[in-house]
This record gives structure tokens, C-alpha cells and sequence, in this order.
């Protein structure tokens, strides 16, 4: 039987092979690529089911298969890459693969179809951006983790910016690429730290950081901590700093601002990068060293005010947008902010939980929204559309299933996991006043959400066309629909594998199968499981109205009703024949909103700043410190000018030169000799 | 026998005359002459001392000063030819443009 | 022997390319040059050798001859190699070969002298890097300086004059200090020989005596400043750097590749083998401000990049940036901070090579290097481009290639330092020069490379030749290698460069 690890590389090394043959193959490749990516990810997919299915059979790989390098007396450090297979790497694994394939199938109609140039390029950074993920899903250590989120970083610059001839595309790249390099800056800062702290990297196992990290607070080892610091403000310190790079790749406030900008990529590429790679990277890191963010209550503290913060921040932001794809994009900053709400206030499960949905109905409303650009030829303004559902049923009906699932309506997937997500909040906030700050701003988004996402519905489908394009769209292809209506079955049902709300109000037992799968039930590794975390973590439940059930139905009536407020006012706005543009009446806030309350203003001013003490540092350099330098050299020409008048080329001048001086010679030695005493 | 001092004080007259030459007169023929003097200078007082020491090693000396300024004059008359072809007068002063 | 027959090939090849007439010259340049990269290999693949050669370790294809004898003391000719100078070898043989290759499109006059210079100054770097008498190595050390003159000088831009005789002038000052310093500390020793593992060992054995009236103390710390101003300066570092970009952008591509790829190296490599090796304490004792200028340069040399124009400024300036990170990780004087200094130099030294010659290609292509000059390069010369923009990354950082290899082992290794007091505040702000390096060559690239084609000068663009992309590839490859492999190089340099700990008890932690 083959062994799961290899599994793991395979799985891994499919879609890098993908990548190798578009960069070398290029044009003798049919399909520019594409089918060598399809089978790449198919491959993929299987294996990561396989895995699935053995780590449900108990097999859960710890191991490392390759030694980088070695330090050897006090930095006696194995900087390696190995696999962590696990019930959630190996569910990720599953998303990532899945998602991967269908985005791979969409882009033959998306890419090919459209009749785009340079495709082996496109289907190489696919296959890349792909084989990196799963790499960095698979690391077993911080390290490893670190260099494929950096790979990951550097796949989305180069498929954000696959139109260079374009001025926007590159620029896009660009900014995605530094604003998440500024967070990748702490996460470097980190993983040093880490390595000094603990002398490994290791997620999981008797020596790995997260099990020293909780044995040192608890007495049992000593680590390093940077003069003397007391270990758990060090740990927050560092917890923190990897902080940052998830800040950056997840786009949560305040490095949000490169990913709407990010939506000059191809629209597949968009929806690989929000629903699977490397928006999720951020979140799937927390969740992936989670045991070692629980030891300290004030990182857990920040993340859930940040994520929480986000999430209502994004979603304002996208009641305005006129952009299909831009609404979608700040759906996307403020869904992930709900995961890491829930990661801070101790929603493990949750926060896995609201990956998993939102990686298939986000996936979903992207190659939903790209069949739409298809069908628009292009356009994606949406007061352009309107009137497309019956034209396009397969992509209204899908799409309208993910709508419903971001919304957060019963019983599509995402009211499950957005559910969750409040009800841990509150029942932890309950006892952490600063939580429920976080289960507040949660709460609020809810409606924002649902209004800003059936907004969104009703320009683009329902009503009368606005646009000639509208009325005769171009007709998409089967590679569409049949990605389209997988993503679609998913998004409905996906909220079926952890109907939590349900066993506690029913007291069915056995129908939260995500619960048990992450709490090692059918096997996992010890010290990454949820009771674990629940365990050593800073958190106490507390219940309304006296129990656990009435807490469950009065947090999902609240969210519920709230949402469904929320997708009556769009309704009334947006679902008329001829809807107006009712963000006009907001006057001063929508100048606010639609700038994005002026982030990418001062961000854009930072970088002019520094911009401005470069050239001031060059003009320093080239006057002051090459001055200096040419000062002297001008000051040995200058005496040497001078100097040099002596040589007049007289010859009765040296003459008399010659006699001068042997005649004072003769007179200093004549005195020194004492002849004239 | 002459004392030697006299010899040296015949020497130093002779080189001063030179000297005085060397540093005055701006003709180069002038100057060669000037050179020569201070040159039979110098073999006076080889041969001086050389009569003082009853040692011929310094009157061997003064045969070879002797042949080296006929040579010396050959190079300097070659010299002042070129001088003049170059400048078209033999002052020295005028020969300063190889200074730097 | 297979140093002195590495060494005389080389001075061979050199005068047989000297004699040859123009027109064979670069092809022989080439296939001479490959004799070195050869003999350099078959050293990697065979090398037994193992700790410090100058702390007593066993010396790899050593040859000891005695030579002259002047005023009591011994000259040898002294040379072999241990872990830190067979890679730098290594570096110096397989760059020289494709610096040949990449002056084929740009250097049409005087061929024969150009690469018979271009083998003369790797003949002199390969002694610089194997010498282990100080009467040898400071020999070969100033020769480099004549070969690089005249190629500045006489194939340079503009303003070559200027530019050689300022780099020439600078660093031979420099030179002057560390050796009146680096004599100041001989003739204070009780020993006769100029060897420098005996003068190691015998300033280790604390046997160094009184300088007139410098007491042992004084004398070792104003050596040391001597000698790391005179290495300073050619490394270089912050404030004495200004010579650097004037040579780099006068200079052609070929010899910009050697100057920042081998070059630079000499003043690092140099710094390792007397600061750091012979005079731990005092290195120790200067440990802050050293880290501050390590800090310095690679902040500033990156903010100076930052407001470059010129594509080969940018890459200049960056090369100041990058041997700062250098510096701090010899004055953490750790395990992965030493080595990590020693593998970032190999590593510095293909990245930015491989730099200098895509912005080579380019030039050769739009004759201008100037941002605001071009864009849209990439429709025009896509293989190039491409090579470039790997390059680019491979300069922030990126894993999996050679310099998030180096960066990061000099980052993990000085954090923990015990030698550098506040070892965290000076590697956390250095590390800051990754967002700054990502910052100016992803701008740079933008500009240039990406967005509607554009160029202000009047060439038409077409794809470059199979020679000038050869060697880019050949470079991109050996630094994802090493990057994917760095045990290639990483656990001889380990070897060599771990004795030195014990030097100051064990070092970190």
C-alpha cells in the first residue's frame, strides 16, 4: 500500500508537472496547456480524496521527507519540508484540488474560448499557483509554510498581472505583491522567532513549537525570549508578528486594499485566488498553528477585533460598487474576516467550517460572475446589465444559489457556517467583553450582506436589460455550465456536514460530522484537535435565556431575520423592472464608501513618502557623501596645482635650486657638526 | 711643493666662475663653457689630492672626468643645435615648455 | 598541485588570448575558460577537507613551498582551501565563463585584450581566494585592481575615466589602511612567517605583543578598524560606497558582472578571514556599531535604489543593500550567521549577476537603461524579460531560490545572538530591506517591462540571441538549485565556518 506521505508529494507534484510542461512545451501543447492542467488537478483531486479516506481510516502522516539544511553546535536547527496530513489539511487539500480542477475547466471557456493569447503561460502560473497551495496546505512546519505562502504570493502576481500589455493588470500585481509582502515582513520577523524561541518549526508533535510554547507557560521547558521577556508576552509578540503576514495574504483591514485591485486578473484566476489559494492561505495558517494562538488571550483578542472589524467594513464598502466583480471582491475581504472572528473568539470548528462553504460558493459567484463577463462580452458594470436570467438560467440559478448561501439564508451552506461562526462568539463574548465588540460587528455585516449581495442579484439578472449587450448576450459553453452547476450543488448542501444548531436544539447525536472529524474521532494527531484547543484555550461559554439550545435558536433568529431584512431592502430598491441608482440619496457616505473611506489614498501616500525620502536620501548621497569623497580628491588636485608651480622648467632656476640647497645642507651640517664653535 | 691648499682654493675659484656662469648667462653656449669649468674644477682637485697622497687612482679618474666632457660636450653641442632648431635662439630660458 | 595548475591555465589562457587576433578571441576566451570551471568543480566534487583553515583545520589541496626570505621573516607560497574559499572559487570560475559569453553581443573593440584582461583578473581572484600567505594573497588582491581598471576604463561609458580612476584611487587607499594595520599586528607577533593560519593561531594563543607604545589591546583594536575600513571600502558598506555605482554604470556588462558578482566578495571574504577569524574580540567588542552600519547600508542602499532611474544604478545600489545583510550575519557570529554570510556571498554573487546581465540584454537591444525610457518590454523579448523578472525575484527573496536561502540563514542566525546586544531590534529592522527591495524592482519593473510597448530610442527590438540568453539561464538554474539544495554548498561552509565559534566560547545561545 502506498504510503499517505507520498500521497501528500504526489498530490503536490501533479500540478507543478503541470507547470513544467506549459513553460517548456508552449505551443505544442493542445488547449495552450489546459488539458495537461485539467489532468494535473483531476489527479490531484483523487489523491486528496484518498487521502481524506485514510486519514477517516485513521493513517495521519507526520513526517519530514526532505532536510534543507542543518545547523549543527547551538543552532543545532533541521530547517525541512515534510507533510502534515491531517483531518484538516486533508480536507483542505480536497477544497483546494476541487477548486482548482473546476477553475482549470472554466478557463477553457473563459480563456481558449475568448480566444486569449500566450494560454501556456496562463495554464503554467495555474498549475504553479496550484502546486504551490497545496504545498503550503501540506507543510508541516512554519518554515516550509513560509516559503510556498511566498509562492503563492508570487503565482498571484504573475496571474494578476497575465495581461501586461494593459497599464492596469501589472499595477494591480504589483501592489498585491508589496502590500502582502509588508505582511510577509512580520511573518519572516516571526518564523526567525520561532526557530530562535523553540529551535524547530514543527506544527505538530512532542517538539514542535506550539506543544514547547504550552509546556513553557506551564513551567516544563525553558525557551529562549528575546532580554529576559516574560514567555507569554513573547508568545503574543510572536503570535502577532505571523500575524502579520496573515493580515496581508487574507486582506484584512488595514492591508485589505490590494485585493480589489486584484480583480484585473482573469475572473478564474480571481476565483482561484479568493475561494481556494491564497486568501485562504491567511485564515488555513491560524486554524494550521491554532494551538499556539490559544495560549495567548490578547493575539486571540486581536484577531477576533480585526476580523470582525473587516467583515462590517468590507460589506459597507460593497453596498456602492458598480462592479460585479468588485462587489464580489469586498465580499470576499468581509467573509474572511468572519473566519477570523471566529478563530479569535475560539471558533475552531467554525472558522474551518466557513472555509469550506466559502470556498465553493465564492468559487461559484466568481465563475458565476465570469460566465455573466462572457455573456457581457467584457462589461461588467452592472448598470449595464439586468434582465440575464432568462438567458443565462444554469448561471442565475447557480449564482443565485451562492447569493442565497453569502447571504446567509436557511439552509443554504453559508447560513450554517455564518451561524456558527455568531453563535461561538457570543457564547464566549459572553464572558470576554471585547468579543462581544467582535459579535456586534459580526452581526452587523449580516444584513449589509445580504443587501449588498441580492443588489448585486437584481442588477445583473433581473429587471429589464439596460445595455444592448444585455439584450443579446453571448451564449457560454458547457465548460462553464458544468463547473458552474457542480459549485452549485455544493453550495447548497455543503452546510449538511455540520448541522450543529440542529443536535442541539434536536439532540440529534452524530450529524455535526465536521466537529467530529476535526476532534480526531476518526483519527487524527494528538495535539491538533478541537477539544484540545478548546482545552488549553482562554475562553468560557456562557448561555442566554439559561440554556444552550434557546441561546442557538435566539442567535439564528437574529442573524436570520436580520439577513432577511437585509434582502427585502434590496428587494424593494433593486427588484423593480427600471431600478435607480438609490446610492446617490446617500450623498456624503457613498463619496466615503466609494472611495473605500480613502484607504488606497493614504496607503498610496505612504509609498509617495517614501518615495519622496529616497530621492532626498540620493540627493544626500550624491552631495554630501560622494561630495566628500570628490572633496578630497579635488582638494589633492587643487594643492597639486599649486605644488607644482616649483617645476618652471627653467634650467637656471633648478641650477640655482641645486645650489641653494647644497649650500644650505653644507651650512645645517656644518652647524649640527659644530665647526663654527 | 705647493701646498695643497692653494690647489683647492685655484679649484673653488675655477667652480665659482662655473657656478657664477651657470647661474647668469642664459646662452646655452655660455652655459656648456660654464659646465666644462666646474668640471676641470672637480679635476684639480682629484689631481690635487691625488699629488697630496702620492696615489694615482685620482689622476686615473681625471683622464676619464677628461674624456666623459669631451663626450658631454659632443651630447651638448647636439643639444644646443636642436635647441636652436626648435626655438631659433640658444637662450635656455626659452626651452621651459616641458614642464607638465 | 591542482591550485597552481588551476592558476597557471588560467594566466596561460590569458596570454594566449592576449596574442590571439580579434576575431578568435571570444570563442578561445570561452573555451580556455572552461579549463578553470573544470578544474574548480573536480576540486568541489573531491574535497576532503574539513574545519577552518586558519584555526588549524585540514586544508584541502594545500601546497606550503618556502619562497624568500626577507628580514627574518618567511614569504611561503601558501595556498588550498577549506569550506569558506572552495565556494567562492567555485563562484569566481563558473561567473567568469558566462561573463565571456555575455560579451560577445556588447564588446566590439579590441577583442583580444578585453578577454585576455577578463582571464587575467580571474587568474588573480582565484589567488585571492586560495592564498594563505599574506605576501601572496595581498599580491593577488592588488592585481585584481589592474585588470578591472583598465576594463572600466578603456570599454566603459561616458564617464569611464572617471569611474576607474575613482574606483582604482578608492579602494587602493583602502588597501593602504588594512595593510599598515594588518603590519602593525604582524611585527607585533613573536613569529617570522606570514602565513595567516600561524598569525591566527598565534594571535588565539594571545601571544601579541606591544606596538611602541600601543599596549596589546589598543594595538588589536586599532588594527581591527584598520582592517575593516580597508575591507569596508571594497565590500562595500555605507558610507564608502559612493565608488561603487559610478564604476557599476560605466562599466560594461561583462565587467559589471564580475565587479558585483566576485569583486565585492573579495572585501567580505576578507573581513571573514581577518576581523572576524583573527580578531574575534574586538569584533565582538565593536559588535553595535558594526551592526549599525551592516543596518544602515542595507536600509539606505535600498532607499538609494529606490530613487534610481537607471535600471543598472537600481541593481548597483542594491548590491550595497545586499552585503550589508552580509555584515550583520558575520557580526552575529552564530552558527547559520556566519554561514549564512558566507552562502549569501555565493548567492548574491549569481543573483546579481544575473541582474547585471538581463539589464545587459536589454541595453543591447533599446541602448538605453533609463525606466522612463521604455516599457512594454516583455512583448519584445519574452524569454529575456521573463529571465529578468525570475531574477527580480530571486532578489526579494523568494524561497526555493539561492537568496531566501542566504537572507534567511543570516536572519535566523542573528536574532538569537549573544555576541550583538538588542540582536532582535537590529535583525528585525535590517529584514525590513526585503519590503524595500520588493518595493524598487517591482516599480522598476512595471515601468519598464510591462504595460503598452514603448521606446524612446530608435532600434527595432527583437528577440535576443541564443549567446546573450544562454548564460541568464544558465545563471536562473544554479540559483534555483542552490536555492532547492543549498546542503550543495551550505554544509562545507558550515564546517569552516563553525571552528571560528569556539574562538569566543560557543557564540550564540
Amino acid at each position: 500500500m502506498v504510503s499517505v506521505s507520498a500521497y501528500a508529494q504526489a498530490i503536490v507534484l501533479l500540478p507543478f508537472v503541470s507547470f513544467v510542461v506549459a513553460l517548456f512545451a508552449r505551443d505544442n501543447l493542445p488547449k495552450g496547456g489546459a488539458y495537461s492542467g485539467i489532468a494535473a488537478t483531476a489527479g490531484s483531486l483523487l489523491l486528496s480524496l484518498a487521502t481524506l479516506a485514510a486519514v477517516y481510516g485513521g493513517r495521519t502522516v507526520n513526517e519530514t521527507f526532505y532536510t534543507w539544511a542543518v545547523g549543527t553546535g547551538a543552532q543545532d536547527w533541521t530547517l525541512s519540508f515534510g507533510a502534515l496530513i491531517d483531518p484538516l489539511s486533508a480536507l483542505m487539500l480536497v477544497i483546494v484540488s476541487l477548486i482548482a480542477l473546476l477553475v482549470h475547466v472554466f478557463s477553457l471557456g473563459y480563456m481558449n474560448d475568448e480566444g486569449e493569447e500566450d494560454l501556456p503561460r496562463y495554464y503554467a502560473g495555474l498549475g504553479l499557483f496550484t502546486a504551490s497551495m497545496l504545498g503550503f496546505v501540506i507543510a508541516d512546519n512554519l518554515l516550509m509554510a513560509f516559503m510556498f505562502f511566498e509562492l503563492v504570493g508570487l503565482c498571484s502576481y504573475l496571474l494578476i498581472g497575465f495581461h501586461f500589455r494593459e497599464p492596469g493588470p501589472p499595477s494591480a500585481a504589483k501592489k498585491a505583491f508589496l502590500v502582502t509582502r509588508f505582511g510577509d515582513y512580520f511573518f519572516l520577523i516571526g518564523v526567525v522567532a520561532v526557530f530562535t524561541t523553540f529551535g524547530t518549526a514543527a506544527f505538530a508533535g512532542a517538539e514542535s513549537f506550539p506543544h514547547l510554547a504550552e509546556a513553557a507557560l506551564g513551567g516544563d521547558a525553558t525557551v529562549w525570549t528575546p532580554g529576559n521577556m516574560a514567555e507569554s508576552t513573547w508568545f503574543t509578540i510572536v503570535g502577532l508578528l505571523v500575524l502579520g503576514g496573515v493580515i496581508g495574504k487574507s486582506a484584512q483591514f488595514p492591508l485589505h486594499t490590494w485585493l480589489p485591485d486584484a480583480m484585473e486578473g482573469p475572473t478564474p484566476v480571481s476565483a482561484l485566488i479568493h475561494a481556494a489559494t491564497m486568501v485562504a492561505a491567511g485564515v488555513y495558517l491560524v486554524a494550521r498553528m491554532y494551538g499556539f494562538y490559544v495560549l495567548s488571550p490578547t493575539a486571540m483578542g486581536i484577531i477576533a477585533l480585526v476580523g470582525g472589524f473587516t467583515a462590517l467594513f468590507a460589506a459597507t464598502m460593497g453596498v456602492v460598487k458598480q462592479e460585479l466583480k468588485q462587489v464580489l471582491a469586498y465580499s470576499t475581504i468581509s467573509q474572511y474576516g468572519y473566519m477570523m472572528l471566529a478563530l479569535g473568539s475560539g471558533g475552531y470548528v467554525a472558522a474551518v467550517f466557513h472555509l469550506t462553504t466559502h470556498a465553493f460558493f465564492k468559487a461559484l459567484l466568481f465563475l458565476g460572475a465570469g460566465s455573466v463577463i462572457i455573456a457581457m462580452h467584457h462589461v461588467e458594470d452592472m448598470w449595464e446589465m439586468g434582465g440575464l436570467k432568462n438567458k443565462l438560467p444554469v448561471t442565475y440559478w447557480t449564482f443565485l444559489a451562492g447569493s442565497l448561501a453569502l447571504a446567509g439564508i436557511f439552509p443554504f451552506a453559508g447560513f450554517w457556517s455564518k451561524d456558527e461562526i455568531l453563535y461561538e462568539t457570543l457564547i464566549h463574548g459572553l464572558n470576554e467583553p471585547l468579543l462581544l465588540i467582535g459579535y456586534v460587528f459580526g452581526l452587523l455585516a449580516v444584513p449589509v450582506t445580504a443587501f449588498y449581495t441580492f443588489r448585486m442579484v437584481f442588477l445583473t439578472f433581473h429587471g429589464e436589460p439596460r445595455s444592448d449587450l444585455a439584450r443579446d448576450p453571448h451564449p457560454v459553453r458547457w465548460n462553464v455550465k458544468g463547473p458552474l452547476s457542480v459549485l452549485g450543488v455544493l453550495a447548497v448542501v455543503t452546510g449538511g456536514i455540520n448541522l450543529v444548531p440542529v443536535k442541539k436544539v434536536l439532540g440529534i447525536k452524530g450529524i455535526d460530522v465536521l466537529h467530529k472529524w476535526l476532534n480526531n474521532d476518526w483519527g487524527g494527531i494528538e495535539g491538533l484537535s478541537s477539544h484540545h484547543y478548546a482545552k488549553i484555550g482562554p475562553y468560557e461559554s456562557g448561555y442566554l435565556f439559561g440554556g444552550e439550545a434557546a441561546t442557538v435558536i435566539a442567535g439564528a433568529a437574529v442573524s436570520l431575520t436580520l439577513a432577511l431584512a437585509g434582502l427585502a431592502l434590496a428587494w424593494r430598491l433593486y427588484g423593480v423592472a427600471d431600478p435607480a441608482e438609490h446610492t446617490a440619496k446617500l450623498g456624503q457616505i457613498r463619496e466615503l464608501l466609494y472611495n473605500n473611506y480613502y484607504q488606497d489614498e493614504y496607503q498610496v501616500r505612504i509609498a509617495d513618502a517614501v518615495r519622496d525620502a529616497a530621492s532626498g536620501a540620493d540627493t544626500f548621497d550624491q552631495g554630501v557623501v560622494d561630495g566628500v569623497v570628490n572633496g578630497v580628491s579635488s582638494v589633492s588636485l587643487l594643492s597639486s596645482e599649486r605644488i607644482r608651480r616649483v617645476q618652471t622648467g627653467i634650467v637656471g632656476n633648478y641650477a640655482l635650486l641645486l645650489t641653494l640647497g647644497l649650500t644650505t645642507l653644507l651650512v645645517v651640517f656644518a652647524l649640527i657638526g659644530g665647526w663654527f664653535q | 711643493m705647493v701646498p695643497v691648499e692653494y690647489y683647492l682654493l685655484l679649484s673653488s675659484a675655477v667652480f665659482c666662475i662655473g657656478l657664477y656662469g651657470v647661474l647668469t648667462r642664459r646662452n646655452a653656449l655660455y652655459f656648456l663653457m660654464s659646465v666644462e669649468l666646474m668640471l676641470n674644477a672637480a679635476n684639480i682637485n682629484l689631481i690635487a689630492f691625488s699629488l697630496m697622497w702620492g696615489n694615482l687612482t685620482g689622476q686615473t679618474f681625471a683622464l676619464f672626468t677628461i674624456a666623459l666632457a669631451a663626450a658631454e660636450v659632443a651630447v651638448g653641442i647636439g643639444i644646443i643645435l636642436v635647441l636652436y632648431r626648435n626655438f631659433g635662439d640658444i637662450d635656455v630660458m626659452d626651452a621651459a615648455t616641458m614642464r607638465w | 598541485m591542482i591550485i597552481e595548475a588551476l592558476l597557471a591555465a588560467t594566466f596561460l589562457s590569458a596570454v594566449i588570448v592576449f596574442a590571439l587576433p580579434d576575431e578568435y578571441a571570444p570563442k578561445t576566451a570561452f573555451g580556455l575558460s572552461l579549463v578553470p570551471v573544470a578544474g574548480s568543480l573536480y576540486m568541489w566534487a573531491t574535497f576532503t577537507g574539513s574545519g577552518n583553515a586558519l584555526t588549524g583545520g585540514d586544508i584541502a589541496f594545500q601546497t606550503v613551498l618556502p619562497w624568500l626570505e626577507v628580514a627574518g621573516y618567511t614569504f611561503q607560497w601558501y595556498v588550498g582551501v577549506d569550506g569558506i574559499s572552495l565556494p567562492l572559487v567555485v563562484l569566481t570560475t563558473f561567473l567568469t565563463t558566462l561573463a565571456i559569453v555575455s560579451a560577445w553581443t556588447p564588446i566590439d573593440t579590441r577583442k583580444s585584450q578585453f578577454y585576455g584582461l577578463m582571464l587575467l583578473m580571474e587568474a588573480n581572484l582565484i589567488g585571492v581566494f586560495t592564498a594563505l600567505d599574506f605576501f601572496a594573497w595581498f599580491v593577488f588582491w592588488e592585481a585584481v585592481l589592474v585588470p578591472m581598471y583598465f576594463l572600466i576604463g578603456v570599454w566603459g561609458g561616458p564617464r569611464r575615466q572617471y569611474a576607474a580612476i575613482k574606483f582604482f584611487v578608492y579602494t587602493n587607499i583602502a588597501s593602504l589602511v588594512m595593510f599598515i594595520g594588518f603590519m602593525m599586528l604582524v611585527v607585533s607577533l613573536p613569529i617570522n612567517s606570514f602565513g595567516l593560519p600561524a598569525i591566527t593561531q598565534s594571535l588565539a594563543a594571545g601571544e601579541l605583543g606591544n606596538f611602541y607604545f600601543l599596549a596589546p589591546d589598543a594595538l588589536a583594536a586599532v588594527a581591527f578598524a584598520a582592517l575593516f575600513i580597508g575591507f569596508a571600502v571594497k565590500v562595500p558598506v555605507v558610507p564608502v560606497h559612493t565608488w561603487l555605482p559610478d564604476a557599476h554604470v560605466e562599466a560594461p556588462t561583462p565587467v559589471s558582472v564580475m565587479l558585483a558578482g566576485v569583486l565585492l566578495k573579495m572585501g567580505t571574504y576578507a573581513l571573514l578571514r581577518f576581523n572576524f577569524t583573527m580578531l574575534p574580540e574586538q569584533a565582538s567588542a565593536f559588535a553595535v556599531p558594526i551592526a549599525a552600519i551592516a543596518v544602515l547600508s542595507v536600509i539606505y542602499g535600498a532607499m538609494l535604489a529606490l530613487a534610481q532611474q537607471d535600471l543598472k544604478r537600481i541593481v548597483a545600489y542594491s548590491s550595497v543593500s545586499s552585503m550589508g545583510y552580509v555584515i550583520l550575519g558575520l557580526v552575529a557570529f552564530t552558527e547559520f550567521g556566519l554561514g549564512g554570510a558566507t552562502f549569501q556571498m555565493i548567492a548574491h554573487g549569481l543573483i546579481s549577476g544575473l541582474m547585471f546581465m538581463a539589464v545587459g540584454v536589454i541595453y543591447n537591444a533599446t541602448h538605453t537603461r533609463l525606466v522612463g525610457d521604455m516599457s512594454g518590454l516583455a512583448d519584445r523579448m519574452p524569454v529575456a524579460v521573463w529571465i529578468l523578472v525570475a531574477g527580480a525575484f530571486a532578489y526579494m527573496g523568494l524561497p526555493l531560490m539561492a537568496g531566501f536561502a542566504g537572507e534567511f540563514f543570516i536572519f535566523v542566525g542573528s536574532f538569537g545572538s549573544t555576541v550583538l546586544p538588542s540582536a532582535p531590534l537590529f535583525t528585525g529592522l535590517a529584514m525590513f530591506g526585503i519590503v524595500i527591495v520588493a518595493g524598487y524592482l517591482l516599480f522598476a519593473m512595471q515601468r519598464t517591462l510591462f504595460g503598452p510597448f514603448r521606446l524612446e530610442t530608435e532600434y527595432e527590438l527583437d528577440r535576443a540571441p541564443i549567446h546573450d540568453i544562454a548564460p541568464l539561464a544558465a545563471l536562473l538554474a544554479a540559483i534555483i538549485v542552490l536555492g532547492v539544495v543549498p546542503s550543495l554548498f551550505w554544509n562545507m561552509i558550515l564546517d569552516a565556518t563553525v571552528p571560528l565559534l569556539d574562538l569566543l566560547g560557543g557564540g550564540a545561545l
